[in-house]
């Protein structure tokens, strides 16, 4: 299906070329002013984040993982949003969010040890401000908005002062906007007026059920009700996402309250490794989205920068570095400890764990261990 | 260079088995790291399966057209080094991956879902104590201090049906628990004997006992003993409340631990006691004379399955109270296996009937041949007495003794009776 | 030695009192709920916060329980302490989701690199004539959840001192309130708090059977006792104040003295909190039982409607019947 024409920022069309319509003009300002180190990072980034991908779904068929997530598609959406957040805003991701992850900081591996089983999301929100994984569709959502409260409530919006001012950046997907959770965000957000841009990752499959059955509105007007401006993006189109992010992010810094970004894409790989697309999706879709790729687009449009060969073969070489590297982490991952069972359960002493664990000390001292 | 092998992996969560549609590779074929090798089909679909080593096909384990189980290896590749670990270490590496020889060999892996096999450490287990969460180790310290009584529903039942006061038993269980052996054997002095059913209607309408064996010989010394020495009976009730705080001193001392401690020991004493102030009462008639004996041996009626005995103690009143005691407990243990020989049931002096095991107060015991004094000791329980001309409540039991009036008067029957009362009431006066 | 300085207070006001310290005493303490601002909450409870602190301190929700929560979760994330009210127990389960699958486990999903420092406020329990959903009894669905904290005053100076407590608490603690006894009165001792957040505590002292009862019910279980006592039965009674954990050693002590134990609640009894402590003094006081544990609850159906709800509940006489029975063992 591909979804009627709504007004949408595209800056990148999918032949790699670039122009800007006369209404989005302040978003092509944007991309003006950046230097072509950037644009390379986002490129480099791009291919490292799906060969990262690529990796994972090998090792998930090798048995080395119990379950992986693919992006694959979303690359643009991710690594171009990614890097338009600011220097203290905070972010909070779904599960699929591995392109925003790498801009900030947060190593694959964290990422490769949650779907192995060896935590539930085990790096640091504070340090990295990329907090954890959200299972629960939607639930992220809410502490999004209460995290932007929690700044508005500090004084660090709207001050000028961009080495003090933060905003939040929360994402979740089509699927996900059917939860109550992010209807609750939305209101709460609005009425607050909170630092927060919401972007909507639509990639247009929530596991087998078609955006189409998941909202009768376009879901960049999702907010209208509640008060909360939104704009379509083409999600494939890395600058437009870049662009769209920073002003919308710096505005909800300057305390303009919540808004809303879509960011078309599409979910070119399956909803999880578990999952098989071919059960209820035809292949011409897909096919057609694979014509509009992300990775694709913005390498014609680098060639045409004057970027040449070497740069393409030494990212390529990268990335096969990359891969080799988690492969062989991943091969040398251990067992969590024991008795880590029990470690933060809660932050204070507790009765109830400290007799437990010793329990479980004893009784596997009595039964010898593990082999 | 080693020989890889690639066990199937569980591709979808959960996943038991899967079909191997087809094999991309052959046996000699060169192959890549996450090159495909195979595609196979599970429950929720077709996946290709990409190598996990790069080396060189050895094998193909597995045909197409199979349905393989999640962890079965399904190709083999010869590889450069050691062949990669695909399942993982539970600790740092060093741990040596022997074989126990336990059936279960799946590596406990991510990915490769419910192996179905289940593993088994019980048989290693170290000790095989089990880890007691039950009682707090703080508890059965506070318990050991105060009055509380530690013992399980069905013990505090039986106790209850058997009317022993829990607070004088003391627990012998691992936890210091009372147990059912220790209600048991503090219920000498009241109801083990009592019924506690009511046995079925019989369907025939009398039975028929042969007279024989024991049952004929205790008739028979019963006849000669009643018609031949004219038997009287005298009864003292007795304030035994010290004899019984005594017992439960000496239950609780460390040189009687293991020994059972009964009043019935006490009275045996006091008996020994009484007998050296009141020789008479030890002795044995004939029709020429009165043999007046110098030793006790002290006969103590036991019942046993097949009736009556009365083997004796020799030379009882040359024992100390532990020696009495040991003395009393083998006899008794010696009854109940039936294995009373004829030689301890001879030469009695004097005999000690407890019919206080059957819950009974008092009551008219028959002579042991040969012999001119019976005691029997009954039931002690709590009574109302009069101390200091106040009502309060004490542990009384009735001494009665039945005696030869050939030989022992009235006034030497109650002066025993008198004395051994006496030591009953204050057994402070055995120190003597 | 300073006399300590006591108040009269009803429960209301001696939460009210409670919260007011805990906002002094900490700018990070934030409060918010459905109507708790002007209105001071519809059982008064918040009453003059909002003139004391402001509107960045204290303010009104919009009807959304799992956005309440959720939201108080982003703001324990950004370092605030929220103390979040849900209007009443039966609304508690829009934001059940959020309570145990976010609330109760972001310091262990997170590794304990995000604490959760938030307190949610519940009227709970019976007896207040009324209409559907403004009964319920919930604390065994919280106290089954593990990386929760669950507690419950059942007079003034519990509900005084409880409150702050479970606001200076690191972790998240459900505050269950007993909304019946909210205008019952009682000495407030304003300097010394009586016993840490997760003591119970032994009301009445007795020998003859040990009675435990938490929240609204403590009140019925010492008029209970005090009507055993005219018929010769010495009951011990404990206020369980903790709910999770449960203070176990005081609940044990007692059992080793009196050997026989009734719980009480106004929970139905099927699975209820009741259940698992019974089935723990079994496990833990086994030598010291003469009788099985009996819980007397609400019966397992919803809560009825307010005609029949005197019936329903759990009165002294009810409790007194279970006291027979395991008198009887």
């Amino acid at each position: 299906m591909t979804p009627a024409t709504e007004p949408m920022l595209q800056l990148l069309a999918p032949d790699g070329s670039y122009g800007v319509e006369k209404e989005y003009s302040r978003y092509g300002e944007v991309i003006d002013s950046l230097a072509e180190d950037q644009l390379k990072t986002f490129y480099r980034d791009m291919a490292r984040i799906r060969r990262f991908d690529q990796e994972a779904i090998a090792l998930q068929r090798q048995g080395q993982l119990g379950l992986w997530v693919p992006a694959i598609g979303q690359e643009a959406a991710q690594i171009g949003s990614g890097y338009a957040v600011g220097k203290n805003d905070h972010i909070f991701p779904s599960y699929r969010e591995h392109g925003v992850a790498i801009t900030h900081g947060v190593e694959l591996m964290s990422i490769l040890k949650m779907m192995r089983g060896v935590n539930h999301g085990g790096w640091n929100p504070e340090e990295t401000r990329f907090h954890l994984y959200a299972i629960v569709l939607g639930s992220q959502v809410l502490h999004a908005v209460g995290y932007a409260m929690g700044v508005k409530l500090d004084g660090k919006v709207g001050t000028g002062d961009l080495d003090n001012d933060l905003a939040v950046i929360s994402y979740f997907g089509d699927g996900a906007t059917a939860e109550g959770d992010v209807s609750e965000s939305l209101l709460f957000a609005a009425v607050n007026e909170a630092p927060i841009v919401f972007v909507i990752q639509n990639n247009q499959w929530a596991i087998s059920s078609n955006i189409a059955s998941q909202t009768k509105v376009p879901l960049y007007r999702r907010g209208e009700g509640f008060g909360v401006p939104g704009l379509r993006v083409d999600g494939n189109d890395v600058l437009a996402c870049y662009a769209a992010t920073k002003i919308h992010m710096d505005e909800a810094r300057e305390g303009k309250g919540p808004y809303l970004l879509e960011a078309l894409t599409y979910r070119i790989g399956a909803h999880t490794t578990s999952d098989d697309p071919t059960k209820y999706r035809e292949e011409e879709e897909v096919e057609y989205w694979r014509q509009r790729d992300p990775i694709a687009r913005f390498e014609v449009f680098l060639r045409r920068q004057g970027v040449d060969d070497d740069f393409f073969e030494e990212v390529a070489v990268a990335g096969d570095e990359l891969a080799k590297d988690i492969r062989e982490q991943t091969f040398a991952l251990t067992k969590p400890p024991l008795e880590s069972i029990f470690d933060n359960v809660y932050s204070d002493d507790h009765p109830e764990i400290n007799a437990q664990r010793a329990w479980l000390r004893a009784y596997e001292d009595q039964m010898g261990g593990h082999e | 260079m080693s020989i890889a092998k690639f066990p199937l992996p569980d591709v979808g969560e959960g996943l038991t088995e899967a079909e191997i549609v087809s094999w991309r590779v052959s046996p000699g074929d060169k192959v890549a790291v996450n090159q495909t090798i195979c595609e196979i089909e599970t429950a929720k679909s077709v996946v290709e399966l990409p190598c996990p080593f790069e080396g060189e096909v050895s094998e193909l384990l597995v045909a197409e057209g199979d349905t393989v189980e999640v962890g079965t290896p399904i190709i083999s590749v010869v590889v450069q080094g050691n062949a990669p670990l695909l399942s993982e270490p539970d600790a740092p590496a060093n741990e040596p991956e022997g074989d126990t020889g336990a059936e279960y060999k799946l590596p406990n892996l991510v990915g490769y879902g419910d192996s179905g096999d289940v593993k088994s450490r019980r048989k290693r287990a170290v000790n095989t104590a089990p880890i007691s969460t039950a009682i707090p180790v703080s508890m059965v310290k506070a318990a050991a201090a105060s009055d509380a009584v530690m013992a399980k529903p069905p013990i505090r039942k039986l106790a209850k049906d058997l009317g022993v006061d829990l607070g004088n038993v003391t627990g012998t269980g691992m936890h210091g628990e009372i147990t059912r052996e220790d209600v048991v054997g503090s219920a000498s002095q009241a109801s083990v004997f009592k019924n506690l059913t009511t046995p079925q209607q019989p369907s025939e309408r009398e039975e028929r006992i042969p007279v024989k064996g024991v049952r004929k010989a205790i008739a028979t010394a019963m006849v000669k003993s009643a018609f031949t020495a004219p038997h009287v009976s005298i009864f003292v009730d007795v304030d035994a409340t010290r004899t019984m705080e005594y017992v439960k001193r000496l239950k609780s001392s460390v040189d009687f631990a293991g020994i059972k401690v009964t009043p019935l020991l006490i009275m045996a004493k006091a008996m020994i006691w009484a007998i050296r102030r009141n020789p008479m009462v030890n002795s044995t008639w004939t029709d020429k004379e009165i043999i007046v004996h110098n030793f006790v041996n002290l006969g103590i009626a036991a019942a046993t399955p097949r009736g009556l005995i009365v083997p004796n103690i020799k030379d009882a009143d040359s024992m100390n109270m532990l020696e009495l005691a040991q003395a009393i407990e083998q006899l008794a243990a010696t009854a109940r296996d039936g294995k009373t020989t004829p030689e301890d049931m001879a030469e009695g002096t004097i005999t000690i009937t407890n019919i206080g095991v059957f819950g009974v107060d008092t009551g008219t015991p028959i002579l042991n041949p040969g012999e001119v004094s019976i005691v029997a000791l009954g039931s002690i329980r709590k009574k109302p007495w009069v101390v200091d001309d106040e009502i309060v409540v004490r542990q009384i039991t009735t001494i009665g003794a039945t005696f030869d009036h050939r030989v022992v008067d009235g006034d030497v029957a109650s002066r025993f009776v008198q004395d051994v009362a006496s030591v009953i009431e204050e057994p402070a006066l055995l120190l003597d | 030695m300073a006399m300590s300085n006591y108040q009269e207070m009803a429960i209301a006001k001696a939460l009210n009192a409670g919260l007011r310290k805990a906002m002094q005493r900490d700018e990070k303490v934030l409060v918010f709920g459905e109507d708790v601002a002007r209105l001071g909450g519809v059982f008064r409870v918040t009453e003059g916060l909002l003139d004391e602190f402001g509107d960045s301190r204290i303010f009104n929700s919009p009807i959304a329980e799992s956005g309440i929560v959720g939201t108080a979760i982003g703001l324990a994330m950004r370092g605030y302490r929220s103390v979040a009210e849900i209007q009443f127990d039966g609304f508690v389960f829009p934001a059940f989701n959020q309570i145990t699958t976010q609330l109760a486990r972001l310091t262990y999903r997170s590794e304990g690199f995000q604490q959760m420092p938030v307190v949610i406020r519940i009227p709970v329990g019976g007896g207040i004539g009324a209409v559907e959903h403004h009964s319920e009894s919930p604390e065994a669905y919280f106290a089954h959840t593990p990386g929760l904290r669950v507690v419950s005053p059942s007079n003034p100076n519990d509900a005084y001192w409880m409150i702050q407590q479970a606001i200076e608490s690191p972790d998240p603690v459900i505050f269950l309130e007993p909304k019946r006894r909210y205008w019952q009165k009682g000495p407030v001792n304003l300097d010394t708090a009586p016993l840490p957040l997760h003591s119970a505590r032994m009301l009445r002292e007795g020998t003859d059977l040990t009675l435990i009862a938490h929240g609204p019910m403590v009140a019925t279980a010492l008029q209970a006792a005090e009507l055993g006592a005219e018929e010769g039965i010495s009951i011990e009674v404990i206020d369980l104040r903790s709910l999770s954990p449960v203070d176990y050693p005081t609940l044990l002590a007692s059992v080793q003295k009196t050997s026989r134990v009734v719980i009480a609640q106004e929970a139905p009894n099927n699975v209820s909190l009741g259940s698992e402590i019974a089935a723990r003094i079994a496990e833990q006081a086994y030598y010291y039982l003469e009788a099985p544990v009996i819980r007397v609850g609400g019966f397992d159906t919803p809560y009825p409607p307010a005609k029949l709800e005197e019936e329903y509940l759990p009165d002294a006489d009810r409790i007194l019947e279970a006291v027979d029975r395991v008198l009887a063992y």
